[in-house]
């Protein structure tokens, strides 16, 4: 059986990537609605917050009950990236 | 030709990402991993999409110093990046902390797929496809 929250989506106004980092320091993000300047360099104008939190399920979670309605959902850290101490390999 | 931007002023080189599954797609943050042969995303995201470990093409393990720790392949039926898409892509699913900030690697089963080029100081990646 799939997890789901409880809690609904609290979705933002559009921000800014900068605006993002602001108001949700260190923490997992959902995106919904995101303009795309250019996608595969991580530039895009604004985006919805669906769902925040400190683990990387937590706005997964928040945000699923908007699959249907948004099949595209972005998944983002906006907070430092730092090296996987070890690195998994096959 | 396709040139994708990444922080030379960064650790690692980051870049964006997406993976198709059968509750849509997710755009997401990965590192490019030279000494990775397989590309790999976090299960919480392949979950999310839709994904069950119960459809995966092959059982991994992965030895570290914590022990043995289980993942699973997993074919998705879209995969982008670096500004390619690719088709029926492979995927190692295994889990990475959430502390990383990022939801997997981009290893070499998608890089040798094409001819790249990481320029370091300007901070891009100029990638071709190999002419057949």
């Amino acid at each position: 059986m799939q997890e789901m929250s409880t809690i609904p989506p609290v979705v933002s106004e559009p921000l800014t990537w900068v605006e993002i980092c602001e108001r949700y320091p260190d923490q997992w993000v959902a995106l919904i609605e995101i303009d795309w300047v250019v996608e595969h360099n991580f530039r895009f104008r604004t985006a919805r917050v669906a769902g925040s939190g400190k683990t990387r399920r937590e706005p997964l979670l928040q945000a699923r009950p908007l699959r249907t309605r948004y099949p595209e959902i972005g998944h983002f850290f906006t907070g430092p990236i730092i090296a996987p101490v070890v690195r998994p390999f096959l | 030709m396709t040139t994708t931007e990444f922080d030379p002023s960064k650790k690692m080189i980051v870049v964006e990402a997406a993976v198709w599954g059968p509750r849509g797609k997710a755009p997401l943050r990965l590192v490019v991993d030279t000494g990775s042969w397989q590309t790999l995303i976090v299960p919480d995201v392949m979950d999310d999409l839709g994904f069950n470990p119960r459809d995966g093409e092959a059982i991994t393990a992965v030895y570290s110093a914590i022990g043995k720790e289980q993942g699973y392949m997993i074919g998705v039926p879209c995969f982008s990046a670096l500004g390619y898409t690719i088709p029926e892509f492979s995927v190692h699913v295994f889990d990475l902390a959430d502390r990383y900030g990022i939801d997997g690697l981009l290893g070499l089963s998608f890089l040798q797929r094409y001819n790249y080029q990481v320029r370091s100081a300007e901070g891009v990646i100029l990638v071709e496809e190999i002419a057949a």
